[in-house]
């Protein structure tokens, strides 16, 4: 047995685990000692990663779609197939007819090889990940505000701040290592304050919890923004020296009564007084906020309004602060970093810049697309119109976690060709053309960066199981028949190499630099040799940050006489995404029946519902039928579901109302209604509206 | 009486037990952590006990964390025994020792087991100091390698020198061609001071012995246990790094061909699932009582009765796994609060 360390494949934080090899299998996990982040901990789904890459069930072989069925094929079989289908699709469709959908998952060398191989070899812009289902609001309100769209401080700094306000994130369930640091910040007399619909673990561990109503955040901000100015408890030097000027926010706050904001929310007004004193007079104060901020048509303005909090108080720039987003995925800060957005070249660099696209036409000896490329989203929709011909996807199963599955698996079926580069045969897979398996985490150098921006090592422990191979080398064998070079790349390290040498927030990384300092954290230049834990100290790459006055949008979609119960959606401890890692593990498993409802227990006894009962939830745009979980976590009138199971897929349910600027669809919130059914009724009683 | 040896270098006994043997130790990996690692033929870096147990301890080189028991092809059950060559562990601590002592007695019967436990000699390694964390004497442990648990026994004198201790047969067979001369007599001595050194260092440890009277006298209101569930986050840390814990699952795959493969895997009494019925009744439905539960295997009268020995032989790898901060320490100090 021998331990190789790396960095565990699940959530955003970046946990240092080891992986312990024996004959040539990952048989378990451990946290590695000392790692800056987890300090020698890790979660139920950290201690599980062995599971996740197991070689039974893996897809070990090219796959590709010969009479309605899956056969297995050798690479040049499939590698031929796909390669053709890119060519008739650019001549037919033209390059906004081809697109890539990639992995917050894989590495940033994959994510470098996507948006490379979609720009350079495809021509077009059409790149994207799922970060536009997580964090899409939160890169566009805070580079909106400050310039800069990822945490502003470190994980760290929770140890050092004197409040810890945690804003609609369930941190000791999805951050868990983040939830045990605060936890601990809060045994050495730190204040922890949770703002959320839900009355989470650490809303019931914490010295505050607000639990406003759903899709009240802008009012609740507002209101303690106006707390503030009222009683003059503003930073004004801060507001002097770095922001713009606050008129506008203040006119368009005056007149809010905490009153008024009470009745908003739901939150009375001695906890709104209270918190706006602590969090202004505090010190030190850091806010942590998750989906429950980002995941609404407001959520590029709920992101703004958590960034005037901040601003107005000066909480921002120092040791213990910061405007902090929790980032789902053991990767999506790095598939961003890496221009895996339609946007923004590596680094991000803007892609409407002509001199970015010039620097990159040369870097990369072609030229570079001027139109503008299209959100995941956009592609699934242009699929649905038949103006989409191939689309490639990495890793990702947007059927089962995307909002309104119907319309996404109609979107990919209209497709003239869908490859899939998978672990496993997902929902999303089952739907390809071709299938392309990927190697694991375990099974391949390269670098994952966590939420905090700390770019970190991951080490090759065994080799793939079959044929299966890393992305970027599909890709880049992929390029090569499509008659491209610039993919010779004959290690990850080449591959990163490349990345920083074109990208001057990484100019000073490289693997030997990642290995002395157990990772670093961007902007890491000739500047910063060391990596910045702390950004915006003396001032935003605005200049000075922005307060914009925002206003509180209802969802899209609120309770009525026919869909009476307000719905959203969450995230259970032990499973992660589509749960096509975490139920490989039997004990994770074991845990959680497959789909369950949460109610809360007076909403149950008022229907005369019990534990357990099988039930018929409903909204406009689909069904499904599932178990009920009696839980007070929940105020009464509203019902959840982690989207976790393909049984019970909550997302036929979900909204798909957008954000207007990020495309970021509605999942926290819409209107459901709930009947008891048969326990004899049949099992697969999951169905859409629509066909 | 040990037969006691002076040693001139713990490399070269090493590298003499080597010969025909597998050698493990435990080793840096640069990134912070320690683990047990077969050596290369001809290693000969300085033995360098880690300053603390390391995260794994070696239950998992005879109780592995995941291993096939057999395989059903649908007509016929194949057993899947390992093929164990003979090893040596150099250099296990005392609380480890006296673990995998307590896994003996609860592997009995298990031939995967016994087969890795008959094959390995193990080299015990006396503590001089306390780790950080460590409370071995608190819990009826020491930091002195018990005889009856090892086959050799190496220490540290104070004076810089080693020495090594016979605690078998099979120690002695092991090292007898390297005709080792006697011991000064000071060793015994020296022993006692280690001892006393390190339950200096240790300190009355009152909450550990509180919380044990408290489990003892099952006195801990189920409130209380409650608060501390609501902090379990059901990681299952502390039953993987808990020496002594060795509760286990199965796993059945289909493996290509269509064979069944039955494997075991380690489980934790942490989680919901595990003492959940057909029927899902749970006589540990909450979070609380599974943390009871956990603790009450530990500490409680009936299993210290059993096995002679509590299941808690003080090393501190919960304290230190622990998200919630409920490990050994956190769990005695909060539930022996007046």
């Amino acid at each position: 047995m021998h331990t190789v360390p790396s960095i565990c494949a699940y959530c955003g934080v970046g946990c240092g685990v080891g992986l312990r090899v024996e004959g040539g299998r990952v048989i378990g996990v451990e946290p590695q000692a000392g790692h800056p982040v987890s300090q020698g901990q890790l979660c139920a789904k950290g201690w599980s990663n062995a599971y996740a890459v197991d070689p039974v069930g893996r897809i070990t072989t090219p796959l590709v779609r010969e009479h309605g069925e899956l056969r297995p094929a050798g690479w040049d079989e499939a590698l031929t197939r796909v390669a053709e289908a890119l060519r008739t699709s650019l001549e037919t469709y033209g390059p906004l007819g081809v697109g890539v959908i990639s992995c917050a998952r894989a590495s940033n060398e994959d994510n470098y090889a996507a948006q490379k191989f979609a720009r350079a070899v495809l021509g077009t812009h059409n790149i994207d990940h799922c970060a536009r289902i997580c964090h899409s609001p939160s890169v566009a309100g805070l580079s909106r505000t400050l310039g800069s769209g990822a945490m502003t401080n470190s994980i760290a700094d929770l140890d050092e701040a004197e409040l810890i306000l945690v804003i609609g994130a369930d941190v000791t369930e999805n951050h868990a290592m983040i939830g045990a640091r605060m936890l601990r910040a809060q045994a050495r007399g730190a204040r922890l304050v949770v703002i959320d619909p839900r009355k989470t673990r650490l809303a019931r561990l914490a010295d505050m919890h607000l639990q406003l109503r759903l899709g009240s955040n802008i009012a609740l901000l507002n209101g303690l923004v106006q707390i503030i100015l009222d009683n003059g408890w503003e930073n004004r030097a801060f507001l002097a020296k770095r922001c713009e000027d606050i008129e506008p926010l203040s006119r368009h706050l005056a007149g809010i009564t905490p009153e008024q904001t009470s009745r908003e929310t739901g939150v009375p007004v001695e906890q709104l007084i209270k918190l706006a004193r602590l969090y202004s007079q505090s010190k030190a104060a850091f806010i942590a906020y998750g989906m429950g901020i980002t995941q609404f048509q407001s959520g590029t303005n709920n992101v703004i309004a958590v960034s005037n909090l901040a601003l107005v108080c000066g909480q921002v720039g120092r040791p213990g602060t910061g405007i902090n987003p929790l980032r789902g995925q053991n990767n999506v800060q790095g598939a961003c970093d890496m221009g895996c957005l339609p946007d923004v070249f590596p680094g991000y660099q803007k892609v409407a810049d002509a001199s970015v696209r010039a620097k990159f036409a040369d870097a990369w000896g072609c030229a570079m697309p001027e139109t503008p490329g299209m959100t995941s989203l956009g592609m699934t929709k242009a699929a649905a119109a038949g103006q989409f011909g191939c689309l490639m996807i990495l890793g990702e199963d947007p059927v089962q976690t995307d909002p309104d599955r119907n319309q996404v698996a109609h979107a990919l079926a209209q497709l003239d060709c869908l490859v899939v580069i998978e672990m496993h045969l997902t929902e999303t897979a089952k739907l390809a053309d071709v299938i392309l398996p990927a190697a694991s985490f375990a099974e391949k150098d390269g670098t994952f960066s966590n939420c905090e921006r700390r770019v970190q090592r991951i080490r090759r422990a065994l080799p793939p199981p079959g044929q299966a191979r890393c992305d970027w080398q599909i890709l880049g064998e992929l390029a090569r028949r499509l008659g491209h070079t610039g993919f010779e790349w004959q290690s990850a390290e080449a591959v990163f190499d490349e990345m920083a040498s074109l990208s001057p927030i990484f100019s000073a990384m490289s693997y030997a630099a990642l290995d002395t300092h157990h990772g670093l954290q961007w902007p890491c230049d000739a500047e910063h040799p060391q990596g910045s834990p702390i950004l915006h100290q003396h001032s935003f790459p605005l200049g000075r940050a922005r307060l914009l006055p925002v206003s509180c949008v209802a969802p899209a979609e609120c309770p009525d006489a026919d869909y009476p119960f307000w719905f959203t959606t969450h995230r259970l401890h032990f499973h992660y995404g589509c749960g096509s890692m975490t139920r490989k593990s039997p004990l994770l498993e074991r845990e959680t029946p497959a789909g369950l409802l949460f109610i809360h227990p007076a909403d149950a006894v008022r229907l005369g519902l019990a534990q357990h009962q099988r039930v018929r939830v409903s909204s406009r745009r689909g069904e499904l039928i599932t178990r009920l979980e009696l839980s007070d976590d929940l105020a009464p009138g509203t019902l959840a579901m982690p989207y976790h199971f393909r049984e019970a897929p909550c997302n036929l349910l979900t909204n798909d109302a957008q954000d207007p600027i990020t495309r970021m669809p509605e999942l926290k919130a819409c209107a459901v209604a709930l009947e008891a059914v048969d326990e004899q009724a049949k099992e697969e009683g999951a169905h859409a509206r629509r066909p | 009486m040990l037969a006691a040896h002076k040693l001139d270098s713990p490399e070269r006994l090493r590298a003499h037990l080597a010969q025909g043997r597998e050698v493990q130790e435990m080793r840096a990996d640069g990134q912070g952590g320690w683990h047990w690692q077969n050596l290369a033929a001809g290693d000969g870096l300085p033995f360098e006990p880690p300053p603390r147990p390391p995260l794994t301890s070696a239950k998992p080189l005879f109780f592995a964390e995941r291993e096939a028991l057999f395989r059903f092809d649908g007509g016929t059950f194949y057993g899947c025994l390992p093929e164990i060559e003979p090893k040596v562990l150099f250099g296990v601590s005392a609380c480890d020792l006296r673990a995998l002592a307590y896994q003996d007695q609860f592997f009995a019967q298990d031939e995967h087991y016994q087969r890795r436990r008959r094959q390995t000699l193990l080299v015990g390694y006396d503590c001089g100091h306390s780790c950080a964390g460590g409370f071995c004497t608190a819990v009826g442990g020491s930091p002195l390698v018990n005889q009856t648990q090892a086959d050799l026994i190496l220490r540290r004198n104070g004076h810089g020198g080693w020495t090594l201790l016979v605690a078998s047969q099979a120690g002695a067979e092991a090292i007898a061609a390297l005709a080792l001369p006697q011991a000064p007599e000071d060793w015994t001595a020296e022993r006692d001071a280690d001892l006393a050194q390190v339950r200096a260092e240790q300190g009355a440890q009152a909450e550990i012995t509180a919380g044990i009277a408290a489990i003892q006298a099952a006195s801990v209101e189920p409130e209380r246990w409650e608060a501390l569930g609501l902090r379990c986050l059901g990681c299952s840390g502390c039953t993987s790094v808990c020496p002594t814990c060795s509760c286990y699952a199965p796993l059945e795959q289909r493996e290509e061909g269509g064979a069944l493969l039955h494997e075991r895997v380690w489980d934790s009494c942490l989680y919901t699932g595990f003492q959940k019925e057909a029927s899902s009744h749970n006589p540990a439905a909450t979070a609380g009582q599974r943390v009871q539960r956990f603790w009450y295997h530990k500490f409680g009268t009936a299993f210290a009765e059993r096995f002679g020995a509590y299941g808690c032989v003080g090393c501190g790898r919960c304290d230190v796994v622990c998200p919630g901060s409920i490990g050994a320490h956190g769990v005695m100090t909060r539930i022996s609060r007046p």
